[in-house]
């Protein structure tokens, strides 16, 4: 994509500056900066993988641990004691039901798993998507087809139920094969399935992005000069490629967190003592009757980092493109 | 008898026979008034996806015996349908009074009443439940089932009925020997109340025409008030009136409800709720799987005191420890002073999951209890002793380092997969890290449990158990529980040094016919195994049930902890 240098100025700039060339990421930038609402989701996301990253440490210095039981804070049916989930000095956002176990670790470390899946399942399935829509885009013809093909048929499954049926049989699968038993197997086998079908959305908007380019001048020039196909796709198109790119990660790593949180909450996901978000959910659902603050704490956690992702990748998407509709990006 | 069924809290109770001595038993107060009428559809709710076996052989679970009895099979006795203490004593069924003992307890006697018939009119004979019971014995088709027939029956190499030889199936007609309408039992053991052993549905009549082996599990010929419309696994089973049935013939069952559904693979949350909110059909509907979180919201509250109940079951639920892999009782000692036994009876529902268990035999037996003298240093408030648990832990490492290793490395533990065991395999993991030792839970799908464990290539450290006895006698429990012939041995004690001198005295044990000598004896035989850790003694269990505000004659059947299913009724 390319973005037109000319526009606007930015009433920001100091006159004096305001002749100084900008290139499109400076301008893009600038455009990103002035909005205030995605500034404040960067610091939430940056929150979020802060504590992720330093969930054990976090925990440490307020004492607090995810596996440790507490039946001092529960009553003698397993409730804890206090109200709003037994929130205290000791437990910040209160116990769990059952067990004590304090609420705001298991958050923290819960962040960690989420994030994780997130993250890599973006990377991956961000790779997969570029490569392959790339080469469909530039190398057209029977390439394309092939490519297209295994896309339309991907996008043709009924992925979250194929993800469902599938869960048993391939952890099991993974874990014959040598992926540690439990939670790794059960994880890899999340990120691999989301992968697998996150791909074709990539590779899509790729490849239209990637239709259009390969007509223009400059790699007209480039193949006249003799470049090489790979040169051309990853010094030519690449480069111009990564606005549309970052938008599609942006707004896809949101969906690939909570798809985690609702194979967990289907207990599909990490199995105990572990604690991930959708794992608190399906808990606490059961108990909003007797502790309904154990049900909105993973929740408004989910909602949040969700949300964040979605507010940045939308302005990322507006200061990439300011004219643009997002029918193109995706 | 009888696993305990794996749902619910720590487990919530179904089977077993006990002549409730008075004690504990809060028998509920029934429910509405006056006399239970006819028709209308009965619903059942439940999280399992099947009945673990509809064939009578084969069916030995939790309150699955208390629903097949009532409904489809008939046995030569069967216990009173009667709740409180009643309901323990038996009666006749099929045959004409509880039985005739003679040459000692050795020969046992049951005359068949007349008109009793299968659902396809034919009149149930001697023969057919013979071939009953001969069906036992097939224990490579025939699985899961109770096997008294087998250590009671005077017959040797019987493979049962599918493969034995002319000489092989005359022996097992010597040892069960039909005359006209009379079945005799030759056993080779005295058996003082063989009686009671019959009124399993492994006793039931079996027309051989219509045995169809494996399958019979799915469709099997009822011989009582109802029989089999639809059966669909993970979704429903609808028995309908067998219109053969002869009301005349049958002096228990009074069937008044006109169909009865019984609504598998539920979500637990979600049976709570309907039961709660009592709505439409849910008001037809009964559950006895209560979710701990939901237990104060109905038992604290009077608007459900008309239909609820909460009483001592038949069960005690306890821990089993592979001693063939954690051969070192130090290990063992400090696997049980570790645990937080306190936590995980608050995860259970607290007061409603029931009392530490100080060994196998409930009080409720009450010639068989004494009160047993658990480890040192077991704190009596359910509380870890870690300081207790991490000297045996050190004492370990000298005596049997390599069980110690192996304990530190990890202990397999399966586990049902439900929520309440999420937490509770927690809990383990929690509580036995404190002393250095790593529990591996691995969740297994809940119908699945117990065919899992109890599997010849199952390989785990730690299983749970849950046991009652099928008649007030531990000779039902401890031989069940710890003999290698044993119905449900999940300890793999055979190597243990003592196993021998255990298997004497069991044996010694169970020929002794003064009731009170050998109750003597089974205390001490609960001792040494309390001793020696085979298993960790969990709780004397309790357990709870609610009904819909429609349904009539609900009532805690004591010898099975359940409801009388075929009994139930519908007001209007």
């Amino acid at each position: 994509m390319s973005l037109d240098s000319a526009v606007e100025v930015d009433n920001t700039v100091p006159v004096s500056q305001a002749v100084v060339g900008k290139s499109p990421r400076e301008l893009a930038w600038l455009r990103f900066r002035k909005d205030k609402l995605a500034l404040f989701a960067v610091g939430v996301i940056a929150l979020y993988v802060f504590i992720a990253i330093f969930a054990p440490l976090i925990c440490r210095a307020l004492g607090i641990s995810p596996t440790r039981l507490d039946g001092h804070a529960l009553n003698d049916y397993g409730l804890p004691n206090g109200p709003y989930g037994n929130v205290s000095q000791s437990h910040l956002l209160g116990v769990e039901p059952g067990t004590g176990r304090d609420i705001l670790a298991r958050l923290l470390y819960g962040a960690r798993v989420s994030l994780m899946v997130g993250f890599i399942a973006t990377f991956l399935t961000t790779s997969i998507g570029v490569v392959l829509g790339v080469v469909a885009g530039y190398k057209r013809g029977k390439i394309d087809s092939v490519i297209g093909r295994i896309t339309d048929l991907t996008l043709a499954f009924p992925s979250l139920l194929l993800i469902i049926a599938l869960t048993r049989p391939f952890t099991q699968r993974l874990e014959s094969i040598g992926v540690p038993e439990g939670n790794p197997a059960r994880l890899t086998y999340i990120v691999l399935v989301l992968s697998l079908f996150g791909w074709v959305y990539v590779a899509r908007v790729v490849r239209g992005q990637t239709l259009s380019l390969r007509e223009r001048e400059f790699v007209e020039a480039a193949r006249s000069c003799g470049a090489s196909t790979s040169h051309i796709i990853f010094k030519e198109l690449l480069p111009n490629l990564w606005a549309p790119v970052i938008v599609i990660v942006s707004l896809s790593l949101p969906g690939y967190v909570a798809t985690e949180a609702t194979l967990s909450f289907l207990g599909l996901g990490m199995i105990a003592p572990a604690a991930s978000w959708g794992v608190m959910l399906g808990d606490s659902v059961k108990y909003y009757r007797a502790d309904p603050t154990y049900l909105f704490i993973p929740g408004i956690a989910l909602i949040v980092l969700v949300l964040a992702f979605n507010v940045v990748g939308d302005a990322v998407r507006d200061a990439l493109d300011p004219k643009g509709d997002r029918q193109n990006l995706l | 008898m009888s696993k305990r069924n794996i749902f619910g809290a720590i487990g919530l109770g179904l089977v077993a026979s006990l002549i409730v001595a008075s004690c504990g038993s809060n028998s509920s107060s029934g429910s509405g008034g006056g006399t239970p009428k006819a028709g209308g559809t009965v619903h059942i709710l439940t999280l399992g996806e099947q009945i673990a076996h509809l064939d009578p052989q084969r069916n030995y679970t939790g309150s699955d015996l208390a629903f097949v009895a009532s409904t489809m099979q008939r046995t030569l006795t069967s216990y009173k349908y009667a709740a409180g203490d009643a309901g323990s004593e038996i009666t006749a069924d099929l045959a004409t009074d509880t039985g005739t003992v003679t040459n000692s307890g050795k020969t046992w006697a049951f005359t068949l009443a007349d008109g009793g018939t299968f659902e396809d009119g034919s009149a149930i004979t001697c023969a057919d439940v013979a071939y009953g019971v001969s069906r036992t014995f097939a224990t490579d088709i025939i699985t899961d089932g109770p096997t008294y027939a087998i250590s009671y029956l005077d017959v040797a190499d019987y493979p049962g009925p599918y493969k034995a030889t002319a000489a092989q199936q005359a022996a097992f007609d010597k040892a069960v020997n039909c005359v006209d309408k009379t079945i005799t039992f030759n056993l080779k053991v005295p058996v003082a109340d063989f009686n009671y052993t019959t009124t399993l549905a492994a006793f039931s009549p079996v027309p051989k025409a219509l045995d169809t082996g494996e399958k019979y599990d799915m469709k099997p010929v009822s011989s009582g008030p109802y029989k089999i419309e639809s059966y669909e696994v993970g979704k429903s089973l609808v028995l309908v009136r067998n219109d053969k049935w002869n009301k005349a013939s049958d002096p228990i069952r009074h069937a008044y409800a006109d169909s009865i559904v019984y609504e598998f693979g539920l979500d637990p949350s979600v049976i709570d709720e309907r039961m709660i909110k009592d709505a439409g059909d849910d008001k037809f509907a009964v559950s006895d799987v209560i979710q701990p979180e939901n237990l104060p919201t109905i038992f604290d509250n009077d608007a459900y005191k008309n239909r609820r109940v909460d009483y001592q079951d038949p069960f005690v639920s306890y821990t089993n420890i592979n001693v063939k892999n954690v051969s070192c009782l130090d290990v063992r000692k400090a696997i049980y002073l570790a645990l937080d036994r306190d936590a995980l009876r608050k995860n259970g529902g607290g007061p409603y999951t029931g009392t530490y268990a100080d060994g196998f035999i409930k009080p409720l037996l009450a010639l068989d209890y004494a009160k047993a003298k658990v480890v040192d240093g077991l704190n009596t408030d359910g509380t870890p002793n870690v300081t207790a648990a991490q000297a045996a832990m050190d004492a370990a490492k000298t005596s049997c380092p390599e069980i110690a290793k192996h304990a530190a490395d990890g202990l397999v533990y399966p586990y049902p997969d439900t929520p309440v065991w999420a937490k509770a395999i927690a809990i383990w993991i929690a509580s036995e890290a404190k002393v250095g030792i790593t529990i591996k839970g691995t969740p297994v799908e809940p119908s699945k449990y117990w065919p899992t464990v109890m599997s010849a290539s199952a390989n785990y450290d730690i299983a749970r158990g849950g046991w009652a006895p099928d008649w007030a006698n531990a000779s039902t429990v401890i031989p069940e529980l710890f003999s290698t012939s044993g119905g449900f041995n999940l300890t793999h004690n055979a190597d243990d040094a003592d196993y021998a001198a255990f298997d004497a005295a069991v044996t010694a044990a169970k020929a002794d016919l003064d009731r009170v000598s050998q109750g003597k004896k089974w205390q001490a035989l609960n001792q040494y195994v309390v001793d020696r850790l085979w298993a960790l003694p969990g709780t004397f269990t309790k357990a709870q049930a609610i009904w819909g505000s429609k349904v009539g004659n609900a009532y805690h059947w004591a010898p099975y902890g359940s409801f009388n299913f075929g009994e139930l009724s519908v007001n209007s």
